[in-house]
Order: structure tokens, then sequence, then C-alpha cells
């Protein structure tokens, strides 16, 4: 189910019957025709045991479950959104960066730590983003919130990508991260450079970057 | 050199083939390739900049970012605007320089009564040489031409740099209208005069004017 960007801060779902998406609950601006809205205690699907899953790791945004048929108005906090089309890979997320997705698209909770090992969740720490992320797999379309903007930067095996934990807002395709500091002395005495941790994206896919380093 | 390009209106992309660039410090969002960043001492030239920075509190952090590829630089996203130099001075607060070409030169600049006024402090940075330079602004910013037959007055609490000839004075319209709290809000305006250019941001800091 496609997203229309109405504006950099406003996206349009059409609902169709027998099709659902699911949206971060206080998201909906306005709707036309025949929509039902019904919250998620869940936080998603997959069951009883993925629901206990987020909860313990943190990442149980409240989500509504958006059915019926005709057109949805979604948009949050003025935050700029950005609509992410995934055709079979994966997208890494943090689930509080959600605002709306299709229905058909597999949801699940990865531990950092599987990637990058302990730097994996020294990176989870750093950010503030925890020890834990969302992902989103299949067909279909996300709408993602950043703060000012996002850009995509494109990871090839050739060209690691090195990003601002705090500007860093989600990732897809087949991709290795990992935290590398820039640390030196130069930083314990207080004189750094202000860029001492970064996260290092290798692989192929890309990475969706916001222009402001701070969180939502 | 450094190629300066806009990505969107609020994300600035460097590109870099062995070259260096001054930027504020922890601007950087996210680079390819190889960058090393380096905090400058006091972020002038010298023992000398250095002094004056921490004097006049136009004290800018600055690391210089050196390397081969390309390097995003965004400030919580405010609007980046580019400009060309060749050969002039830019005059600009601190605060809303984001990043130049390593080549050009930055120092402080007294501003009187004018900085005062708008809450700058009494110190400006300008920014001398060939290169591009990369400034902020609270929305996009507007470029106004000034030519000697047209001067310009602008609210200090819009104006966000300078460049080219100009002269400016701070010109006052407190009335005993002000006096008696029936202002036009408008109390105080800086004056251009001269040949160059002022840009002027669609938004107001808060000023010691504007209470007056």
């Amino acid at each position: 189910m496609p997203f229309r960007e109405i504006n950099s801060k406003m996206v349009e779902a059409t609902v169709l019957p027998g099709q659902r998406l699911f949206s971060q609950r206080g998201a909906m601006l306005a709707y036309k025709g025949d929509v039902a809205f019904t919250p998620n205690i869940q936080g998603g699907q997959g069951g009883l045991a993925s629901m206990l899953g987020r909860r313990i790791a943190n990442e149980a945004t409240p989500l509504i479950t958006v059915e019926g048929s005709g057109t949805v108005l979604f948009g949050h906090c003025g935050h700029h959104i950005q609509v992410i089309t995934l055709a079979g890979d994966t997208l890494y997320v943090e689930a509080d960066r959600l605002l709306a997705f299709d229905g058909t698209l597999q949801q699940g909770t990865m531990f950092m730590g599987s990637q990058g090992g302990v730097m994996g969740m020294v990176r989870g720490q750093v950010t503030g983003q925890g020890l834990f992320t969302t992902t989103l797999k299949g067909q279909g379309a996300v709408a993602v919130m950043a703060h000012g903007g996002v850009i995509e930067v494109p990871i090839t095996p050739q060209r690691p990508v090195h990003v601002d934990p705090q500007a860093y807002v989600a990732h897809h395709g087949d991709v290795r991260n990992k935290l590398s500091t820039a640390l030196g002395w130069r930083d314990m005495v207080g004189r750094g450079s202000g860029e001492a941790f970064q996260l290092e994206l290798s692989g192929s896919g890309a990475v969706y970057v916001q222009a402001s380093e701070e969180k939502l | 050199m450094a190629t300066f390009r806009l990505q969107g209106s609020r994300v600035l992309a460097v590109d870099m083939s062995g070259d260096a660039v001054k930027a504020k410090n922890g601007s950087m969002v996210a680079y390819d390739g190889q960058m090393a960043f380096k905090k400058m001492t006091g972020g002038g030239e010298g023992v000398r900049g250095m002094v004056t920075r921490r004097l006049t509190g136009e004290q800018m952090t600055v690391m210089e970012v050196k390397g081969h590829g390309t390097c995003w630089f965004a400030d919580r996203a405010t609007e980046i605007n580019l400009v060309e130099l060749r050969g002039e001075k830019l005059f600009v607060e601190a605060g809303n320089l984001l990043c130049t070409d390593a080549g050009l030169h930055t120092g402080t600049h007294f501003t009187g009564v004018r900085g005062a006024s708008q809450g700058n402090g009494l110190f400006t940075t300008t920014v001398e040489g060939s290169g591009q330079a990369a400034i902020m602004s609270d929305g996009p910013a507007v470029v106004l031409r000034v030519s000697r037959q047209y001067p310009l007055t602008v609210d200090p609490g819009a104006y966000v740099a300078h460049q080219g000839d100009l002269r400016q004075n701070l010109q006052s319209g407190v009335t005993f209208r002000t006096l008696l709290g029936e202002g036009g809000g408008e109390a105080f305006q800086i004056r251009f005069e001269g040949e160059g250019l002022v840009y002027v941001q669609p938004s107001e800091r808060t000023t010691i004017a504007g209470d007056v």
C-alpha cells in the first residue's frame, strides 16, 4: 500500500477492504471514507510471543490498526516524514520513529548485540536507543519520522558510510553496523572535535540521516 | 578545492579530495570515504586569534575536517545558505557560521552598539578570502542587494550576514510614544549604505530592541 506525500510533514494512505496498516497512536490527522481505528494492545503483529519480546525490548510503541476503505492523512508533531519502499529487504528503525507502515510487512525486534558484539551494545547506549531495534521485512511502504528532513546515503562495499549516532534515522539492505570511536587523548581533556563516536555502516544498502542532532 | 553543495535546504554536502574545511564543532551528520576530525585551538589563527576570541565572546568552536570523500553537515535542522567569496569579506555572527573552506581566513570585528542592540554582543566574525562558506538561518534567508541609490534598513533580529563594501549604522526609532508604551515595535534598525549584499532571515532573534 503506497503512501502519497502531501508535503514534507504529511502523508496520505489509501486503505482498501481486506488490507490493513499500522500507525502510531495519535498520528491520524484526518480521514475520508469508512475507516476504523482499533488500538492494538499487542503493539504490532506476530501474536503473544512477539508482544512479550517487544515489551522486554522496550520497543512496544502503542500502535493503531487501520482498516476499512478510504484515505487517511498521517502526520505527527510536525516532524518531517520520509517514505521508504521495501522490496523484500529489511528496514531497521527505532519503534518511536515509525509513523505508519503497511500491514503486510513483518515486524520484529533485533538485539543490537547480535551485530557487532559488545560494540553493538555500547552503540545502543551511546545513541540512547537501547539495546533493541525494530525490524520491518517484506514488500511495502513505511513512513518514518525525522527531525528536519532526511537524506538517503547509499552504502556500497567500496564505500562504507559513517553516521553521527544522533543523526541516524534508519537503514536497510545487507548492512553491518558497528560503533567506531575517534577518541583520542584530546577528547579526554575536553578538546575533542565533538565527533567522538560514529556509526560505521558497511555492506550494500542505504542509510537515512536527518538534518539535525536532536532526537524526536 | 572542496566543493560545497546543498542536499535539500538543511543538509550541506562537501566533496573533498585531500583538502580541508573548517566546520562548527559536532555538525557532521555522516560521511563516506576517509575523514579526520581535529578540533582547532580557539577557532582562530594562532594564539592572538584565540585570545581575541576569548575576550570578545565570538568564540566559535571549530573543527578541521580533512579527507577524501563526501562529508554531510547539518545543525539543528536550520536552513543553510551557500556564499561564494572572491577575495571579499563576509560579516557573519559566529553562531550562524556552519562551514568554510579551509583557505578562508576567519577573524573578529568590532561592531559597536549595533551588536549590543542585536543581542549578539559587540563583536562579529569575519570570513575573508576566496572560496565557499555555508551560513545558517532560521528559515530560508533572502539576499538583498544594496546599491548607492538604494540603502537598506534591516531589523537587527532578522539580520544574518552581509558582504561587500557596506557601511552600517544603527537607527533608533525611539520617540516619546515608545516611552508611553505605544511604540511601533521596531525601535531599532540597522541601515546599510554602499554596495553589497545583506542576508536576512524570516525570523527575529530576541533582541533588546524587541522589548522597547
